[in-house]
């Protein structure tokens, strides 16, 4: 049996890429993914499991980042926003699609946004509206006031969203 | 903020963990993660060491027991609970409850086992589990094992029956006959969202008459408190409007309430009245209509 240690070898897969690393326990996920890897996608926004923002896919669930130890991924697989479109090449079609909506201000929710929001499709390729609002009550987002993100994550469904946001208010 | 530093472990089995649990009086378990890491975060608690029980096979299953009812592991997630076959089956309220947990970061990493050894007072899962008299199954050394009823189990608020080196294994519930309904009703600020007053009722009916309840209010006190008052009350009354008014303005017990911004404590108190009321018509709807 393994004594608890401070320090701790863990192996990752980040978007298709095997690390191996050193970690302290104490290490949270969120910082690993960012200060360790320089992977600086994924973001910080309330550090206490409240926002979102740092919203990660872990074996394909979305799982907030700055709630978990480094340590805790050991042996997982993980996908950070970075994977939506490789650098240098064209953005997915669930990023033009907030891109489209103007779903994005500020953009420090969109990582998160994004990271759940393809999660969702992969679950549930043809979500309604309903659907879309509870899904992402995890991920708070201080601009937009949300309706152009719900209008983003449909286009990216390939639903149609010309009808306009004062008919879905009214629906 | 950063936690102090800090040791980790991650045993092979529940046997090995509740070892390190007595060996390393500093350690505590680490289930899901969504409360603990940021008690770590704040430095609110001494803790030496984590020991990660989260992928422990033995306590991840969902199993039928031969009488009808359940035993969940301690370690099954949320996600988990909410969408096994077995579960909406066998009890709903317990999917139900589970899927209405926060949020989905939350629902795939927070655990059965953690949700009740917080037991902070708006935990979702203690009320009901007092409700349902549900079995706290509870390893210690080696491949002990004892059991404690839910309504001795929650002791204070972040607080529970477990000694040091013990571990929540399992928790047991029994079917629910045809004569029985069980209601869960929650004031909240939204949907999935932080609790201000919350009831779990379950009871059972003989013939016209109520012939046993248990009414249980959350958010209120140091636990989730069972209300002797409103139970006798109910019993051998027949579930009408006017005697389900009638018991749910009995004196309550074991209730402290605090208020915050969102609400006094003098209206968490009447609006848990009325979430009694209607988790009483919830659960009063399930029973077989009298002959
Ligand atoms: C933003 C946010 C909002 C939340 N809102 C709510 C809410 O409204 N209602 C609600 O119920 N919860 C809420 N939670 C808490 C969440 O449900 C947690 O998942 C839960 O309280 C703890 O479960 P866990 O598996 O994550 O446990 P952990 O955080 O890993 O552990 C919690 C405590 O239990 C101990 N422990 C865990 N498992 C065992 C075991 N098997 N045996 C002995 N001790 C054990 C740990 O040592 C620790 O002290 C919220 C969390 C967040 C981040
Ligand atoms: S930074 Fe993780 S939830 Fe806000
Ligand atoms: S765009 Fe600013 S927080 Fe969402």
């Amino acid at each position: 049996m393994n004594d608890p240690e401070t320090t701790h070898l863990v192996e990752v897969q980040i978007n298709g890429e095997r690390y191996e690393r050193a970690v302290q326990a104490r290490e949270l996920l969120v910082h690993f993914i960012r200060d360790t890897l320089a992977l600086k996608g994924t973001h910080i926004g309330c550090d206490t499991g409240n926002c979102g923002a740092c919203t990660v896919l872990v074996d394909g669930q979305p799982m907030k980042s700055c709630m978990m130890l480094a340590v805790q991924a050991d042996g997982l697989s993980l996908e950070t926003v970075e994977s939506l479109s490789p650098a240098g090449e064209e953005l997915s079609d669930l990023q033009k699609a907030f891109n489209d909506q103007h779903a994005v201000q500020c953009g420090w929710c969109t990582p998160g946004m994004l990271m759940q929001a393809k999660a969702l499709l992969e679950r549930d390729p043809d979500p309604d509206v309903e659907t879309i609002r509870r899904t992402l009550k995890g991920n708070i987002c201080r601009c937009t006031g949300y309706v152009n993100i719900v209008r983003a994550v449909q286009q990216a469904a390939g639903q149609d969203v010309s009808a306009g946001i004062q008919q879905e208010a009214r629906a | 903020m950063l936690a102090r530093p800090l040791k980790y472990a991650r045993p092979a089995s529940v046997a090995e963990a509740t070892a390190l649990l007595r060996s390393h009086p500093g350690a505590r378990p680490l289930a899901g993660g969504q409360s603990i890491v940021n008690v770590l975060k704040l430095r609110a608690a001494e803790v030496d060491a984590l020991i990660d029980i989260s992928r422990l096979e033995e306590l991840r299953t969902i199993a039928a027991t031969p009488d009808g009812g359940l035993e969940l592991g301690a370690g099954v997630r949320y996600v988990e609970l909410a969408s096994a076959p077995l579960v909406r089956e066998r009890l709903p309220i317990v999917a139900d409850v589970a899927d209405g947990l926060v949020d989905v970061q939350v629902r795939n990493r927070g655990t059965l086992g953690g949700n009740i050894c917080l037991n902070d007072p708006t935990s979702n899962f203690p009320p009901l589990l007092v409700a349902l008299g549900a079995t706290i199954r509870i390893a210690g050394a080696g491949a002990e094992r004892r059991s404690v009823p839910a309504g001795d189990f929650f002791v204070g608020p972040y607080r529970c029956a477990l000694e040091p080196g013990e571990l929540v294994h399992s928790v047991v519930l029994a079917p629910l006959g045809g004569d029985e309904g069980v209601g869960y009703q929650t004031l909240q600020l939204a949907r999935d969202s932080w609790a201000l007053a919350r009831a779990a009722v379950w009871l059972r009916r003989d013939g016209d008459a109520i012939a046993d309840a248990r009414v249980v209010l959350g958010c209120l006190g140091p636990r989730p408190a069972r209300q002797g008052a409103i139970e006798a009350a109910l019993l051998g009354g027949g579930g009408g409007e006017a005697s389900v008014s009638a018991a749910v303005a009995a004196p309550l017990e074991g209730i402290d309430a605090v208020g915050d911004s969102h609400a006094s404590p003098e209206y968490r108190v009447e609006m848990a009245r009325v979430y009694a009321k209607r988790a009483i018509h919830q659960a009063l709807a399930q029973t077989e209509a009298p002959a």
